[in-house]
């Protein structure tokens, strides 16, 4: 059975986009600040929170005592597993992860993630829904990110780590990356079109969840995100966006 | 005195060819020096033939295509580059054969000729450093097909002039490319910062759980790539992706970011290159 009515939480801007592709594609959608909103009818719940361990921690645990007992719960990877996410809630069987980027209208295919104890019909659900969406679903491996925002954030770890050696500049890195391999956007261009922090916690969540070395953010990262630098979100990251900005 | 409109390239191999195809092509006059007549022969046919579909499709005329072509040479001396504004070296990516090659370049060369090096996976600055002037030794790192890929890597080593990097990048530009300008460091900044496209998938390959065509229709269809990155290995080889990863790996040190694939090494060893094997992660053999 296809879902028709969902509850978007938090204020992202994936949240946004979300918002807009059902309401387009005629599901009763509603965005929540808080959990306690959640209408007792709604049949899908999606939480697009994608950093803050304690936040998450007390979102799942929100959206537990919220949301009614046969919806589903679609819950961004971008940080932590969907096993991870599942282990702070008492109904793990409900939770599906989903892990993309801003903005959805390019996206023709979201990633989905079951974790160890999701179950079939959650599964199902997650899928009917995506389609409703007018996307394509991919169940892949449950990890942090899955595979696209996974591959794209170390791509654009490297591109920072790069930026900060003085390799290049930003301009060059994103030339370079466009003409030297048809990448459809420089990856310091699009970190800026995602977000700096989405990408900096895909980093996290690999490096937490498997001790590998590979994961660790570039250092160029880390303080962007401290000082705020988000990207077009905040009006600066590796480029100045629109008239905010010093 | 250097002739400011006089290129000189060493090696006619596939790339050797298509810089040389892209200096005629932007007005200079150019000599493919190789160590055979049959490899000039080759590199320098393929040019005429790849210049030839350019009249055929209309895109310049009979008068256009001679006066291109009227602009290249072979050569099987070393001497008769002595002369040019820029020397690309496109030989073998073997240190001790460049390093060789461009002690050679620096005694038969005019004082003031550049001499480059294109190649993808040395230092510039080893290669600069068996010189007696390094200054004039630098990076043109090409992308392969020449002749259609828009961007030229041009890399500083630790003792290139400034000035020599500014005229490098005057050159390029009447290449008709797009110069970008990098510091000598391992894979320069495209075959670094692309590393991960390839060896992040084959990680998530190796976790298991998730195929290939999986992998590449997902970043196709939500990446915006143009192809995902199994089907490009594919195209581009395994041996030559391999190889590169193996490169930069060494070359970081051993830094596990850059740690090369078991998953590819199998394909590699097993001989499964990809389209030019007609098997890899796919298979291409007739169906």
């Amino acid at each position: 059975m296809s879902p028709s009515s969902v509850a978007i939480l938090g204020g992202s801007r994936l949240a946004e986009d979300l918002h807009g592709l059902a309401r387009d594609n005629g599901l009763n959608a509603a965005r929540c600040a808080r959990p306690d909103k959640i209408d007792p009818a709604t049949e899908v719940v999606v939480d697009t929170l994608a950093r803050g361990s304690e936040e998450k921690r007390r979102l799942v645990e929100a959206i537990d005592a919220a949301a009614p007992g046969a919806a589903l719960v679609l819950s961004s990877c971008i940080r932590w597993s969907t096993t991870t996410l599942a282990s702070w809630s008492r109904r793990p069987e409900r939770i599906v992860g989903f892990a993309t980027f801003h903005p959805l209208a390019r996206r023709n295919v979201i990633e989905l993630a079951r974790g160890l104890d999701t179950g079939d019909d959650a599964m199902a659900a997650a899928g009917s829904l995506v389609e409703r969406l007018g996307k394509e679903s991919a169940v892949v491996k449950d990890a942090p990110g899955l595979v696209f925002p996974r591959i794209l954030s170390l791509i654009i770890n490297e591109a920072a780590r790069s930026l900060d050696e003085e390799v290049a500049t930003a301009e060059e890195i994103d030339v370079a990356l466009r003409l030297g391999t048809n990448y459809p956007q420089g990856p310091l261009r699009w970190a800026d079109e995602i977000g700096l922090d989405e990408v900096l916690a895909v980093l996290e969540g690999l490096l937490e969840e498997t001790g590998d070395d590979r994961y660790r953010p570039a250092p160029l990262l880390r303080k962007m995100v401290a000082s705020g630098r988000l990207g077009e979100s905040a009006g600066r990251g590796f480029y100045r966006h629109g008239e905010t900005g010093i | 005195m250097a002739n400011e409109n006089k290129i000189g390239v060493i090696g006619a191999g596939t790339m050797g060819a298509g810089i040389a195809q892209v200096a005629v092509q932007g007005g200079f006059e150019c000599v493919v020096y190789d160590i055979a007549q049959e490899f000039l022969d080759r590199g320098l046919g393929r040019i005429r033939n790849f210049i030839g579909r350019g009249r055929e499709k209309g895109q310049i005329d009979a008068q256009q295509e001679a006066d291109i072509l009227a602009r290249l040479q072979g050569s099987l001396a070393l001497e008769d580059l002595s002369d040019a504004v820029l020397v690309v070296e496109a030989a073998t990516e073997n240190l001790p054969v460049k390093r060789e090659l461009f002690q050679k370049l620096d005694a038969a060369c005019a004082p003031e000729t550049l001499l480059a090096t294109n190649t993808s996976s040395l230092s510039v600055t080893a290669i600069g450093g068996a010189v007696k002037d390094a200054t004039r030794v630098l990076g043109m790192h090409f992308f392969n097909p020449a002749p259609l890929m828009a961007l030229v890597e041009v890399v500083q080593g630790e003792l290139t002039s400034d000035a020599t990097v500014a005229k490098a990048m005057d050159i390029t530009r009447r290449f008709g490319k797009t110069p970008v300008r990098a510091k000598d460091t391992p894979g320069f900044i495209v075959n670094r910062i692309a590393r991960p496209f390839y060896n992040e998938a084959l990680r998530i390959l190796g976790d298991g759980g998730t195929d290939v065509e999986t992998v590449d229709r997902i970043m196709r269809e939500s990446g915006g790539f143009r192809m995902g990155p199994f089907e490009l290995q594919d195209l581009i080889g395994i041996d030559i992706n391999f190889t590169a990863t193996e490169t930069l790996y060494h070359a970081f040190f051993e830094d596990p970011r850059f740690r090369p694939s078991p998953l590819q090494q199998k394909l590699y060893l097993a001989g499964h290159l990809g389209r030019k094997t007609g098997k890899g992660f796919y298979n291409y053999e007739s169906k």
